[in-house]
Formats: structure tokens, sequence, C-alpha cells
């Protein structure tokens, strides 16, 4: 089953909008937005709302559902 | 009562100050952020730290790190004695101790008298460590993670809470083994210097302290749940959440 999302760039504010399978998990959606960004190799996480979703679940299993609005956030690793 | 010097401190109606005089602190990674931290630290009264870095002061580190100095940089200090120096300056109650090496050779029954770890680290293969030795010896960890004006905390409460890998995906995989691939284990090359600077280092060394302090002075419902993030170029945190992931591997071994 296919599934339209909104992925936001947490850095630019910028959204892209992607269709998906259900099955397709976290990790895909985290990759193909970095890709699609052009983003720096680096560590990203995608949350939904305050929760930071997992990366090896389906979209299904993360609760995801049309029409959410995820978010692409780099996840520091400097110290 | 002006002679006191936690007078201030004591009026803070939660904060337990004899066990912060008394708790062990383990400070892993001896930066930017490690400076911070031992400075909170020391100032808000902790004594007993341990410190461990395995890298000397060098010229790029004094935009951001409170107890480097030029002449630490001419004389090759190193870090993690530089920062425990720095500790007595400002501290005569201080027993602050260094270890110089990498924290995967720091000995794992070490990590026992330490009441809870304070992650100030800059790769993900050590952080991935830290968080298993202190999950399995139920010590709370607290890590800290900047990079320019972004800044996160995530706060780690064994046994029951959600760990610093749970948080972790395909993308932190792919940065470590990048960098072990590149690297072998001690020489970094192809490592992108991130950029860095003490404003963002500040938020999240206070943040990281401050849950410190409520650990020791046994307040886990003031801790954050789990995770704190801070974006330094809008101005703007927030809480976050990390779940517990059943499959991760810190939780199928412990």
């Amino acid at each position: 089953m296919a599934v339209r999302l909104k992925v936001k760039n947490a850095e630019t504010g910028a959204t892209v909008e992607m269709e998906l399978e259900v099955e397709n998990t976290i990790d895909e959606v985290i990759e193909s937005a970095a890709t699609f960004w052009s983003k720096d190799m680096g560590a990203y996480v995608l949350r939904r709302g305050k929760k930071v979703l997992r990366g090896g679940s389906s979209l299904e299993d993360a609760g995801v559902v049309a029409n959410d609005v995820l978010e692409l956030i780099p996840d520091p690793e400097g110290g | 009562m002006d002679r006191d010097r936690y007078d201030r401190s004591r009026r803070i109606p939660w904060l337990d100050m004899d066990s912060v005089f008394r708790s062990g602190v383990l400070i892993v990674g001896a930066g930017a952020l490690g400076n911070e931290v031992a400075k909170n630290l020391a100032l808000s009264g902790f004594r007993k730290m341990t410190i461990v870095d395995m890298d000397k002061v060098v010229g790029s580190n004094l935009n951001r790190c409170l107890f480097f100095t030029d002449d630490d940089v001419r004389r090759g200090s190193q870090k993690a004695e530089a920062v425990a120096r720095g500790v007595r300056a400002i501290s005569a109650d201080a027993e602050p101790r260094a270890f110089v090496g990498r924290i995967e050779d720091f000995p794992e029954a070490e990590f026992r008298g330490h009441d809870v770890v304070l992650g100030c680290l800059d790769s993900i293969e050590a952080r991935v460590h830290v968080n298993l030795r202190a999950y399995s010896r139920g010590i709370t960890y607290i890590d800290g993670g900047i990079e320019g004006l972004l800044g996160k905390v995530v706060v780690v409460v064994p046994p029951e809470g959600a760990c610093l890998q749970c948080g972790m995906n395909r993308t932190h995989a792919r940065v470590a083994e990048l960098r072990f691939s590149c690297t072998g284990k001690d020489v970094v090359m192809h490592t992108p210097r991130l950029p860095a600077e003490i404003t963002t280092t500040s938020v999240v060394a206070a943040i990281m302290v401050r849950e410190a302090l409520k650990v020791v002075s046994s307040r886990p419902d003031m801790l954050l749940k789990n995770g704190f993030l801070y974006d330094g170029q809008r101005n703007v945190s927030e809480e976050i959440e990390i779940p517990l992931d059943p499959s991760c591997p810190v939780h199928s071994k412990h």
C-alpha cells in the first residue's frame, strides 16, 4: 500500500513529498531525503513530533500514516 | 553566609550538596565539551572526577576550551591533564584524575566508583562503547553532541530506559564503518573537521551538568525524557523522545 508523506529538512525548513510503500523503512526514508538534499556524509535521525523513529522499522510499524510530516535532523557528532 | 562557597547552591531546594560532594563523575573526552562540563561540575561542587582523553592540545582548540592555553600548545600538553589542572585551579576541594588514553583502554572495572558518566566525545564508535559500558553497570550516561550551532543531549537511565544506541540507525553505522575502514583504529584520516564554537558548547554542557546534578540529587523525576535538541541558529530548543528499541544490541546483551 502506498503512502504519501512530507519530509522536512530541519536545517533549511525545505520540504519534499515522498510516495512510499508502508513496507519501506525509516532508514530508507532518511537515506532518500539525505540524498535528495545532497547532505554531507553524517548521521541523521527522522522524527515525527517529539519521537525519534527507529531506523529499521517499516513505516507501518512506526505508525506513519498518509500526510504525516517527518523531520530530518542532523545528529551532532562533535564534542 | 557569604563565606560559604556553596551558599547560593544550597538555596536550591532539590539540590543535595552532600551528595554532589561525594559523587564520582567520569568525563569522557576533554575537548570543547569536556572543558565546559568540567568547569560546570567543579563550580557546582563536584569533587571526584576522572577525565579521559587520548589527545594533545593544539592551537585550533583555543577558540572554545577554557582550560587550554598557548603554553599548553607549545608544550604539547595532554588534554586530560590540562583539564585536571584547570579544575584544581578553580576548586581547591576538587580531586580530578586524568587518564591519558582511549576510552576503549580505560579499565572496565574503573567505571565502578562513578555515579554518572558524561560523554563529551567526537565519534560514534566511542559513544557506542561508553553507552554499553555505563548501561551494563547501571550507571546513568549523559551524552552531549555539538556541530556548529546544533546541539543535543541524551540522558540514558538503566536498567529501564532507552539507550543511546536505540536512537541510532544506518547512517550512524555508515559513518562508523567509513571511519573505521579509513583509519584502522588509531589514526583519523578523511574525517571532516566538524564546525565548533563556544556558545553552543556552553549551552549543551550546561544542560549535561544540570542533568548530572539531578541524578546525584536522586531526582529522576526531573530528568530529561530522554533527549534535548538545541538549534542556536533559530534559538529554539525542545525535548525529544528516543524510544527503547528491543532489538538494540545493548538491550539484548544486557
